[in-house]
């Protein structure tokens, strides 16, 4: 279970000021269920999952991971989540067995278990072909697939998602779908965060659609439809970030 | 330590830690006792180089040719100088008639910008000096005076031993220079990478989302980057060695009374690197920490390169002064260690002012640490981009 309570986060740019990147947001992402986390660049969604994984602190508000506080237990929470997102990059002079293997023993995984569980996801993921090459001589798609690995291999009950098939292939996107609704299906909570209408449709069991740092619709992907009267889910997300549409030709015609 | 054991790795499959922190070192050091010795070795051939004389003189020639030069003659002055100015002739003697004393004088023509002239005037200047004493014995003898009339007060030089057996001056002068040097910059190509490279390459998110405390993640890369540190600045001391067994060309001139590193200056030179590599680590992970990315990192690294290069360069120097045996110079950074290396060499380990080095060089490094790991703990660390 994840849930926020009037979560919020400011920073203090110095050219514009106070930037309310997260603005008390109101969260809930219950185990087996993918919870999406759905807006367009810069609305927030990465700052949410930064707090939710302890990386960055909360200015107000609260949340718990798996019932512990974020702030309070930032440790445990650490211990108790996967995170994974397209950026996410791998150490290149390493080779994947070695990068498993490094953040097993950082989730201070005992050796016997750590060995059963490289085995399982080495296996799970089809890695053997490339498990001792140098991740730098890795197609996109194998390390996605060792970024899956790592994500994974403390077996952990909850699962973040940061826009995880940006940039990727078809067959590549299809495969990390496919993890995560098989993740969903073994009964963790996976927060997934996207601006991809499709991936929504297909794997969120509830949604929110975050804008400006603020939450503006929350239910299931049927209920935002039904609550803006759209048949698209695209369009019924237009419309609740309030997109005008021809903005872009009328201010190319007033210019 | 499971930090500092990946970085490690990856450091060892790294080229640029291969080439910058172990293979240059040794590579400088071979380069500079190849040079030192060719330097020396050409000092020596100026002083017995080719002398020409303006018309015969053949007494006097016997005197220069028993000394080890070469004489030869020009029939005019103007050739003498013609030959300095093309460069081919170093120093033109022209001998004027004697005085009503009886004095020979000799016209020293030379080219003063030219330090080879110079050394070939001085080698001259000497020859003269015993010749002349020579000359002046046999007058003495010849009228009955005692020989040491000649020399009325001779001052003979007694060297006293102090402390053990020490190093060549030669490498007294460099090595400790180097050892502070790569102590530093061995540790600046890996130093960007550690920090500022994670954020550049996206992996340092993955880093500080697990369980490990921000604190162990430092303390890891310090120790990772402070052993690469340490072995550069040793790789230094492992080219010496080699220079020394290899009997390169002009390492006879380095090593003439020996490799003089004794088991007491190695001790030394070890105890007093330790806090010092940790300093310098911390302080690079700290900078490299700030930087917003590693070309960033690179540009604040060049600068404190310099902060550590001039107490280094200063203390092969520092023997020209009496500042070295000064107890305060101990409380200064970098310059207390290069010291008390040097100290070490000469065979002259002042174990009070090795122990204020190490205390003053613990207590920066445990700031420098603290500086890293504050600046780590920051949110900063993760978002200033």
């Amino acid at each position: 279970m994840v849930r926020t309570n009037g979560l919020k986060k400011h920073f203090k740019d110095p050219k514009i000021g106070l930037k309310k990147a997260v603005d008390g947001i109101d969260i809930e992402a219950k185990p087996g269920r993918i919870f999406g986390l759905l807006g367009a660049n810069g609305a927030g969604k990465t700052t949410v999952l930064r707090m939710l994984s302890t990386v960055i602190k909360p200015t107000a508000g609260t949340a718990t991971v798996d019932g512990l506080d974020v702030v309070q237990d930032a440790q445990k929470v650490r211990a108790s989540i996967g995170f994974m997102s397209n950026s996410t990059a791998l150490y290149g002079r390493l080779t994947p067995r070695e990068i498993i293997r490094y953040f097993g023993a950082l989730y201070d995984m005992d050796d016997t278990l750590l060995s059963q569980r490289i085995a399982y996801v080495i296996d799970k993921l089809q890695i053997q072909e490339f498990a001792d090459r140098p991740c730098d001589k890795l197609s996109t798609g194998q390390k996605q697939r060792v970024s899956i690995a790592r994500t994974i291999l403390h077996d952990p009950p909850v699962l973040f998602f940061d826009e995880p098939t940006a940039g990727l292939d078809v067959v590549t996107s299809q495969t990390v779908m496919e993890f995560i609704e098989e993740a969903r299906d073994q009964g963790k909570t996976v927060v997934f965060s996207t601006h991809i209408m499709s991936e929504v449709e297909r794997m969120c069991d509830d949604v929110a659609v975050i804008h400006d740092g603020l939450i503006v619709a929350t239910g299931t992907p049927e209920t935002i439809r039904e609550m803006t009267g759209e048949r698209n889910l695209e369009r019924a997300f237009l419309q609740l970030v309030k997109f005008q549409a021809g903005y872009v030709s009328s201010k190319a015609v007033n210019s | 330590m499971k930090v500092a054991r990946k970085e490690l790795t990856e450091m060892a499959r790294d080229k640029r830690v291969k080439f910058g922190a172990f293979v240059m070192p040794i590579f400088l050091v071979l380069m500079m006792v190849q040079l030192f010795g060719f330097i020396i070795g050409a000092a020596k051939g100026a002083v017995k180089s080719t002398v020409y004389f303006v018309g015969e003189q053949a007494e006097l020639a016997k005197t220069f040719q028993t000394a080890g030069m070469t004489v030869k003659t020009v029939p005019t002055i103007d050739e003498g100088v013609k030959l300095i100015k093309a460069e081919q002739a170093k120093l033109v003697l022209a001998f004027k008639p004697p005085t009503a004393d009886g004095q020979i004088q000799i016209e020293g023509y030379y080219d003063p910008k030219q330090q080879m002239a110079q050394i070939a005037l001085s080698g001259i200047q000497q020859a003269l000096a015993q010749q002349n004493k020579l000359l002046l014995v046999e007058t003495l003898k010849s009228k009955s005076i005692p020989e040491a009339a000649a020399e009325h007060v001779k001052l003979i030089p007694k060297p006293v031993e102090v402390g053990q057996k020490g190093a060549g001056e030669l490498i007294v002068g460099f090595l400790p220079y180097l050892i502070v040097l790569f102590a530093f910059s061995g540790g600046m190509s890996m130093a960007s990478d550690l920090v500022a490279g994670e954020k550049d390459k996206n992996t340092l998110e993955t880093l500080l989302i697990s369980p490990v405390g921000r604190n162990q993640i430092v303390l890891g890369k310090v120790i990772s980057l402070a052993v690469v540190c340490f072995l550069s600045s040793f790789s230094c001391v492992v080219g010496l060695v080699l220079a020394s067994v290899l009997k390169l060309p002009g390492s006879e001139e380095m090593f003439k009374n020996g490799f003089g590193v004794t088991g007491v200056a190695a001790g030394t030179i070890i105890l007093l690197q330790v806090p010092m590599v940790i300093m310098f680590a911390s302080v690079l992970i700290a900078i490299s920490t700030f930087a917003r990315n590693p070309r960033e990192a690179q540009t604040y690294l060049a600068l404190v390169n310099f902060i550590v290069i001039m107490p280094a360069v200063f203390s092969q120097v520092i023997g020209l002064t009496d500042l070295g045996s000064k107890l305060w110079i101990n409380a200064v950074p970098v310059l207390n260690s290069a010291n008390n290396i040097r100290n070490a060499l000469l065979g002259k380990t002042d174990w009070l002012a090795v122990s204020i080095t190490f205390g003053v060089s613990a207590v920066l490094a445990a700031i420098a640490i603290w500086i890293a790991v504050y600046l780590f703990s920051r949110e900063e660390v993760l978002i200033r981009i």
